[in-house]
């Protein structure tokens, strides 16, 4: 592996960037049409409101928001299709916007709704033009894809033609095309939409071990919690244009989880409803187990309340709340930060 | 340079996949230039000559003139407006290549099969006229007409991407393409030869760059135009590249910006 200038240097930069764009607004109805076709009304959209960051190579970054939050547009901007209308970006030293063939030569970006295999041919020729496009030289070409191949257990669908595979089988193919010419850096979005469980699973731990062996820096949104748990460490999370979060998973969850829940389950008779109810919310009830949902900062006191008081314990659990519902709590209350 | 020889192989084999559609287009191909020629056949009951045209003249005028352009056509417009629209040319922007060079060397491997089987067919329907057909085998008028189909062969390139490129403005493009289809079908002379009409026509088809796929080279191949007239319409072709060239990057330039501030 060769050393790299970016050792102690942001691979990615994100200063103040913001993306505005113009949209056409059309009244109701047929009259409305009728008065946009003559006279139409501009107005601006800003999909990136300020956002900055950066990411260290080698780093897997998750991207969090709900729709329309501007993960996309901000991957637009980093990978050069869009520029952005405020503030800087700097990848790899490059400023993305340029699209400068050096700068192309080292990133990817896979968009799980927009394909660059050729549908009508197998995918195998997408991977030989690639090879041309990046100019990738042809021993380290077939190194790379006998190695992507074996990984993501493909061979066989090679020769078929892509329109006619599975989608599951196309985002794998996806991977590959991007991943021949070895890039730095590797933007993702959505890559694992509209797949089922098992395909999921299958991109994911594929992403995670060609990530632990070419430290290939990371950027990916997705509607999956469960990509995100598995594959970043960190999250930046944004709404509405604006970053509202960056961190650890864990942190997220301590600082924005309110509440945490303590599961109890009891012996013999087990325990009344209206007894439980005195320690915090019921979540979920029958005689012998219960779930309460608690203040995040009283659930110690409360645990040791219900296993110094009268109830039957036999064992007695305190757990976090899941991660989705995190998310789901911070979009929903926009007073943050 | 070797990316843009891919993107030809590519487009062979993509052109393979569609054996049927290559071969039923042409079907319809061919009853055109027979229903121009049943018309035209029509027409001359009776009649000698019409505008300076014989019957032999005017059948030679369809058989050849149709035979130039099918050669030189370029259908790559709704494939561009297609990846604009679609998004699609996002994954190529990512990539260091350049659009309008891999869209002519595509162009080229699109081409191949289409304009081949064109070609056969129209051969094929001009065996049942050998009766009629007027052989030129002038080598000076037919080297003429090699190059100018060359130029033309560049310039419907450049104009089928241009057009291509309104996509970047709007979703509805068919109409535009259409209507413009017919009109270079008119200044080409594909309908009938300009010369039956007012001389103001012709002279605003010559500076046009349409009728050096049709109507110019079926006339040189006739004898019905002068060689330096030829060679001059070879200087009208050279300065529409330039024009075509200039006015692609300028639309490009300005649709990109369309295209990252829309952020299709």
């Amino acid at each position: 592996m060769k050393e790299s200038v970016f050792k102690n240097m942001p691979i990615i930069q994100a200063k103040n960037l913001g993306k505005s764009y113009p949209f056409y607004k059309k009244e109701k109805g047929f009259g409305g049409a009728v008065k946009s076709f003559f006279a139409r009304k501009t107005e601006l959209a800003h999909a990136v409101k300020d956002i900055s960051f950066s990411i260290e190579e080698g780093e897997v970054v998750g991207f969090l928001g709900p729709n329309g939050a501007g993960k996309t547009t901000t991957l637009k901007m980093l990978s050069g299709i869009t520029t952005p209308s405020k503030g800087e970006a700097r990848v790899l030293g490059f400023e993305p916007g340029k699209r400068e063939y050096a700068y192309q030569r080292q990133f990817s970006i896979v968009m799980g709704q927009k394909n660059q295999l050729f549908q009508d041919l197998p995918p195998i020729e997408t991977f030989a033009f690639n090879k041309d496009i990046y100019g990738i030289p042809e021993k380290e070409y077939q190194e790379t894809l006998a190695e992507l191949i074996e990984i993501l257990g493909v061979e066989e669908i090679l020769y078929r033609q892509a329109r006619k595979l599975s989608l599951g089988q196309r985002m794998k193919c996806e991977l590959i095309a991007a991943l021949l010419h070895r890039p730095k850096i590797l933007f993702l979005d959505e890559p694992t939409i509209g797949l089922d469980v098992v395909a999921q699973k299958n991109i994911r731990d594929f992403l995670k071990k060609y990530n632990q062996e070419h430290k290939t820096t990371i950027m990916l949104t997705s509607h999956y919690m469960e990509d995100i748990r598995e594959l970043c460490e960190r999250v930046i999370v944004i709404s509405e244009g604006r970053l509202i979060y960056d961190g650890g998973i864990d942190k997220l969850i301590a600082d924005y989880a309110p509440y945490k829940f303590i599961k109890v389950t009891f012996n013999q008779d087990g325990a009344k409803k209206e007894t439980v109810a005195l320690y915090g919310e019921v979540v979920e009830y029958n005689q012998y187990r219960v779930v309460l949902q608690v203040p995040r900062k009283k659930a110690r006191q409360v645990a040791a309340d219900i296993l110094n008081g009268e109830l039957p314990v036999d064992d007695i659990f305190l757990d976090e709340e899941d991660i989705d519902a995190v998310i789901r709590e911070i979009f929903n209350k926009n007073e943050i930060i | 340079m070797k990316k843009y020889f891919t993107a030809i192989t590519i487009y062979w084999q993509r052109a393979l996949t569609y054996r049927f559609s290559i071969v039923a287009y042409r079907i319809g191909e061919v009853t055109e230039t027979l229903v121009l020629i049943l018309l035209w056949t029509a027409i001359y009951e009776g009649q000698e000559l019409i505008r300076g045209f014989t019957l032999e003249e005017m059948v030679t005028y369809v058989l050849m003139g149709t035979l130039f352009s099918v050669a030189t056509r370029n259908f790559g417009t709704g494939l561009i407006a297609r990846e604009i629209k679609d998004g699609i040319l996002s994954t190529l922007l990512v990539k260091p290549i350049n659009y309008l060079a891999y869209d002519f060397f595509r162009g080229l491997g699109r081409r191949t099969f289409v304009s081949g089987f064109s070609v056969l067919s129209q051969l094929i329907v001009m065996l049942f006229f050998l009766d009629t057909l007027i052989l030129n085998l002038d080598f000076k008028t037919n080297a003429l007409i090699l190059v100018m189909l060359i130029l033309t062969l560049l310039i419907e390139s450049l104009l089928s991407y241009l057009l291509g490129l309104i996509a970047f403005w709007t979703d509805e493009v068919d109409g535009i393409f259409e209507t413009f289809g017919r009109i270079r079908q008119f200044f080409a002379g594909g309908y009938f030869p300009l010369s039956l009409l007012p001389l103001t026509f012709l002279q605003i088809s010559f500076a046009l760059p349409f009728a050096y796929s049709f109507f110019v080279p079926a006339q040189l191949y006739l004898g019905k135009m002068d060689f330096a007239t030829g060679v001059k319409g070879l200087g009208v072709q050279v300065i529409w590249i330039f024009i075509l060239y200039a006015i692609i990057q300028f639309v490009w330039k300005r649709g990109l910006r369309r295209y990252e501030g829309i952020g299709i």
